[in-house]
């Protein structure tokens, strides 16, 4: 696929202060207990009190990250709407699940139903910004947020002008203890920045409302180009090793070229071992900051783009850092979701 | 210059048939699957009527050669045995020969089962063979397990914008191809019935406790229905490679937006209008050039409205012949879009448009109205395919009689 990809402008909302502010000042927000949740910012900005009241979390979470990405982007109407999101809006499945159960299914109230689906949050946007173009919505654990990456990065090389991408997940009590019951968590309670300490089965939960502004032409607001992506469905041991210096081959680097690793390690010995593949690289993990979702790999492109544009690193989200990179070129992203869906991306400085 | 996308392989199960072949012989015969549910608990049981595969879950276990495995949903069951029979029939024995992708759709994934035991799940005082469940209840897991059976070692995704999934996963899926990306994928979506979804469309009022009546000025809504299609699709030079029998050809597609309401359309049919035009203009088609619009044709007030808009609007006086044939499958939701991909191809390989059962009186918003008799030795060699869904999604495919 020829073409190319800026990050024209983003935002996040994710359980650190990322939202707005200056990144390098914000302290790391530490949480006692496996469960991470978002930093809320004030939506009233963003969306009508009457709207709002309707809206259930992940929605106004999803709905106001892409609002303000265009905002910072320039860009009024976007020509697409992408997303990624693993579980769409919980809450409202939740709820219509419930509401059918008590009310024996009848006289049910239809908004739980309408925003339990998948693409409500794109919807959103699309009818607030009157966009009338491509919108589409994948939904597929660890590659949710990286196939709506690809579709357009698709969309950029077929000659449309910017694209929204965007993903989004919540976490509720509910869903934190089903996953809890096949092995998602860990037993013993942490707090995010003593992750990892402990090394166990398992690791803790995120969540995040994370967009990006994609467009095909450099500007001088770009914070990043997208340079490469490749995914990887449950790959065997040896086919994981050989990828990953194939895809840098692929995108004429070395493995010195490589200035930074940000890695979804998550002190989960259940599938640590993939990791292994990052032997030498220089690299740092980042879910103590995030917590594990399926699609938090969106949260470690914006990281790593704010790592390009402002060419350091928030030293106070990494204790473990012993010393700034001497360059910050060329960052790669290696994630996994519990093992089965394998993501390289990699970001250059423009 | 990037390839063509050709259809090379069908495989479905409806209401109306657990194959291509028992789908085409029902449509023909004109028989259609709705009735009332022998699967489902719901209250709604003897009084909304839905096209329901007519097989058990055991017995659709053992159809799909999965005879004593555990945690194989409904929706993943439904979307393994039209699997099967799309790559059987595109002459595929080994789906590896070739970097093979799979591009799903579903809307609510394992949901027909897992709401039968989702207050175990969350039930801390609980413990038993549901927790085989736990992981079914996203879309993902029927994609995965269809991919791990077959052995798909291309790209694997879901993609669920509720009633035109599939038509995304398709029109995704040809462009990976044009983008050079793979060669071959696999699309198309799967859907089983459910207490969620049938309450949820009954609580929006949208279900008519008849059957559905498409472009009547009587309808009332529609019904539900399950089932899985997947389509076969292949660049051209793939296809010369292996020499493989072209069915049909995928030369146009496109998604829009309504930016109008989060569940209805708006009155004109903007986005069906934009979606129509500008797939059949990709295709290098003009509006004379299309023989058969198989359309979304829910039933609903709205849709019938906005989409007959829409058509008349894209074609003026010269409307082609159209149909919906969700009266003899009903609403599948993630599967529809597959599902009428099919009839499609089926449409232009046997020169054939099938009706739209129910109708009775036009309706007094349009002017036109729909086929409603089994047009045999007609001449189709373009057909426009719409699925319109939830947050404003309009696709529509323009599928076409492969001539060389």
């Amino acid at each position: 696929m020829k073409g190319k990809c800026y990050i024209q402008g983003m935002a996040a909302i994710t359980p650190q202060h990322t939202f707005d502010g200056d990144l390098m000042a914000q302290p790391m927000v530490v949480t006692h207990g496996n469960m991470l949740s978002c930093a809320e910012p004030d939506y009233k900005s963003f969306i009508a009190p009457n709207s709002l009241r309707r809206m259930t979390r992940v929605l106004k979470m999803g709905l106001t990250a892409s609002l303000k990405c265009l905002q910072d982007s320039g860009i009024a109407v976007p020509g697409a709407i992408v997303t990624g999101t693993g579980k769409g809006s919980l809450q409202d499945t939740e709820r219509f699940i419930k509401e059918i159960r008590d009310y024996q299914e009848k006289a049910l109230n239809p908004t739980p139903f309408i925003q339990s689906t998948y693409n409500a949050v794109n919807g959103l946007i699309a009818l607030q910004q009157k966009c009338t173009q491509y919108n589409n919505t994948f939904v597929h654990r660890g590659f949710s947020f990286e196939h709506a990456l690809l579709d357009s990065m698709l969309l950029l090389h077929e000659g449309t002008a910017d694209v929204l991408t965007g993903a989004f997940d919540e976490i509720t009590p509910e869903h934190f203890f089903i996953k809890g019951r096949i092995g998602h968590w860990k037993k013993e309670t942490i707090s995010n920045d003593k992750l990892y300490e402990h090394p166990s089965p398992g690791t803790i939960s995120g969540e995040g409302a994370v967009f990006f502004a994609l467009t095909p032409a450099v500007t001088a607001q770009s914070y990043a180009q997208i340079g490469g992506l490749q995914m990887l469905y449950k790959p065997s041991p040896e086919k994981l090793h050989a990828a990953l210096p194939e895809f840098l081959q692929q995108h004429g680097l070395q493995a010195a070229d490589i200035d930074l690793v940000l890695t979804g390690e998550n002190a989960d010995t259940n599938h640590a071992h993939y990791y292994e593949i990052l032997k030498g690289y220089p690299q740092l993990p980042f879910k103590h900051l995030s917590g594990d979702y399926e699609t938090v790999g969106a949260f470690a492109m914006w990281l790593a783009a704010q790592i390009l544009k402002h060419q350091q690193l928030p030293s106070q989200w990494f204790p473990m850092l012993q010393q700034q990179p001497a360059k910050l070129r060329n960052i790669l992203i290696y994630n996994h979701f519990f093992g089965e869906q394998h993501t390289f991306m990699l970001l250059h400085a423009v | 210059m990037a390839e063509r996308v050709f259809i090379t392989g069908l495989g479905m199960i409806t209401a109306i048939g657990d194959n291509v072949a028992d789908n085409l012989r029902s449509l023909r015969a004109q028989e259609s699957g709705l009735g009332f549910t022998r699967q489902l608990d719901t209250i709604y049981k003897e009084v909304l009527p839905v096209a329901e595969v007519k097989h058990t879950t055991a017995e659709l276990l053992a159809m799909a050669g999965m005879t004593g495995r555990e945690g194989f949903t409904r929706t993943t069951l439904l979307g393994l045995i039209a699997m099967q029979e799309a790559l059987k029939h595109a002459g595929i024995s080994d789906v590896q020969d070739e970097v093979t992708g799979f591009i799903n759709a579903s809307t609510v994934g394992g949901m027909c089962d897992t709401e039968n035991v989702y207050f175990d799940i969350a039930d801390p005082e609980k413990s038993g063979d549901f927790l085989n469940y736990i992981d079914t209840l996203d879309c993902a897991d029927c994609t995965q397990r269809i991919a791990d059976t077959i052995g798909f070692d291309g790209p694997v995704t879901t993609i669920s914008t509720a009633c035109s999934s599939s038509a995304n996963a398709l029109m995704y899926g040809a462009r990976l191809i044009k983008a050079g990306f793979v060669r071959r994928v696999v699309c198309g979506g799967t859907e089983a019935l459910t207490r969620f979804t049938l309450n949820g469309f009954n609580s929006l009022k949208n279900v008519d406790k008849r059957p559905c009546s498409p472009f009547d000025q009587d309808r009332n809504g529609l019904n539900l229905g399950e089932g899985a299609a997947y389509l076969v699709l292949e660049s051209e030079s793939l296809v010369k490679e292996r020499n493989a029998a072209v069915l049909a050809t995928l030369d146009g597609y496109a998604n829009t937006n309504e930016a109008f309401h989060p569940t209805a359309p708006s009155p004109e049919g903007d986005g069906a209008y934009a979606a129509m035009k500008t797939a059949m203009e990709m295709g290098g088609c003009t509006p004379s050039d299309i023989q058969y619009v198989n359309v979304h044709g829910t039933a609903t007030l709205s849709n019938d409205v906005a989409e007959g808009m829409a058509l008349q609007r894209l074609f003026g006086e010269n409307v082609p012949k159209f149909s919906s044939t969700k009266p003899f499958t009903g609403h599948t939701l993630a599967a529809a879009g597959g599902i009428e991909a099919i009839y499609a191809v089926l449409a232009i390989s046997h020169q054939t448009i099938f009706p739209n059962l129910h109708f009775k009186d036009k309706m007094e918003e349009l002017y036109i109205t729909p086929e409603t008799q089994l047009l045999e030795q007609y001449p189709v060699r373009h057909v426009l395919s719409n699925s319109f869904g939830f947050g404003g999604n309009n696709a529509s495919l323009l599928i076409s009689k492969y001539e060389g």
